[in-house]
């Protein structure tokens, strides 16, 4: 919870178990083979000091965008695929209630703010569920618990890779 | 990320606040079913926010759930967990068949019992006035169930308190785990009250 990874090898896999009212955010390069994965646990941190970066909608954006860059992706490539922000629920403590939708709110928000456009999106309903990036295929794959696993995404190779590559 | 601070007398005060707890909840469950319930020794969990999930059991298990939300002079959730098998065992054991409304509902009262045994201890105990809302029942991955309750009772901080208890009842496979998760205010008003406030 409140994690963030970033992965750059095709071997390589990106995965949180168990998404309830937390987000998983992914935001892929396609072209560069960068994907970064956060695990959002809230909507937002203004009331908090030094937050794991993962943690909050608002600050996780930033982070997923910055760490992706530094790992070699171009911002202007960067898509955004989110799962998960379910209501598992119906009894709470606090003014809490569903956290779910208002962390996919939050989320898609701060996407916006930063220009990210999202692929895909499985969120809301009453069911967990674990998200898996696969990096050499560039696919996004769901599960829910006893069922089986889905692609939800597949980013096939960018045309814009071929074209960049004819240039130089 | 910070790790939470308890004094180890702070812990210990938890862990025999859940001893006693469970030990009443243990009661109830054996004079419902008839049989022999064992306890096992609780543990007090003090763990940053990303390993408490972790810690409870492992994430992608498919477990079936009693969320009992207790309010008052301290708010904190209440949650039971059985492997889903053991659910099961436990409706044939009242006469029900599991995964219906009708077992659904039979589990969500084993929760009520238990959970309301649980915290009529801790409220003499801590001389507290609490009381529980109706039970929720959902089965899911234990992952997705108790990120989804840690968010909503200590999600602003970083660390999490978990007092954690093992009923199992005699002679058939059916055990269940027993989590009190208190708020972050809640956890400082239990410290308190147990006379090992910081």
């Amino acid at each position: 919870m409140g994690e963030l990874a970033v992965a750059t090898a095709p071997e390589d896999e990106l995965m949180t178990i168990g998404l309830g009212s937390c987000i998983g955010v992914a935001v892929v390069d396609r072209a560069k083979s960068v994907a970064a994965l956060a695990h959002v646990m809230l909507p937002d941190a203004s009331a908090v000091a030094n937050a794991p970066a993962g943690k909050f909608a608002d600050t996780a954006i930033p982070a997923l965008i910055e760490e992706s860059e530094r790992a070699g992706a171009r911002r202007v490539r960067l898509e955004a695929i989110l799962v998960g922000g379910a209501q598992m629920f119906e009894v709470g403590v606090g003014s809490t209630l569903d956290i779910g939708a208002r962390n996919a709110t939050a989320v898609l928000e701060a996407l916006a703010r930063a220009r990210v456009p999202v692929r895909a999106q499985e969120t809301g309903g009453r069911r967990g569920r674990t998200m898996r990036v696969h990096v050499g295929a560039m696919t996004v794959t769901v599960k829910e618990a006893g069922g089986r696993e889905v692609e939800l995404w597949s980013g096939s190779p960018s045309p814009r890779r071929s074209a960049e590559a004819i240039h130089r | 990320m910070s790790a939470p601070n308890y004094t180890d007398l702070q812990l210990d005060a938890m862990r025999e606040l859940a001893n006693i707890g469970s030990g009443n909840a243990a009661t109830a469950l054996a004079s419902m079913l008839g049989k022999e319930v064992e306890l096992s020794v609780p543990r007090a969990l003090a763990l940053p926010l990303a390993d408490a999930v972790d810690a409870v059991g492992p994430a992608e298990k498919t477990v079936s759930s009693v969320v009992l939300p207790i309010f008052g002079e301290i708010d904190a959730l209440v949650l039971l967990l059985f492997p889903t098998e053991d659910a099961a065992t436990l409706c044939s054991l009242l006469g029900v068949e599991a995964g219906t409304e009708v077992g659904d509902s039979a589990i969500g009262e084993i929760g009520n019992i238990l959970g309301t045994s649980y915290i009529n201890a801790l409220a003499s105990m801590a001389n507290l006035a609490i009381e529980p809302r109706p039970p929720h029942v959902v089965t899911d991955m234990l992952g997705a169930i108790v990120a989804s309750l840690l968010s909503q009772t200590v999600g602003e901080t970083d660390s999490a308190l978990v007092l954690d208890t093992g009923l199992a009842v005699a002679d058939v496979q059916c055990e269940l785990s027993f989590l009190l998760l208190p708020t972050t205010g809640g956890i400082a008003e239990l410290l308190g009250r147990l006379g090992v406030g910081s």
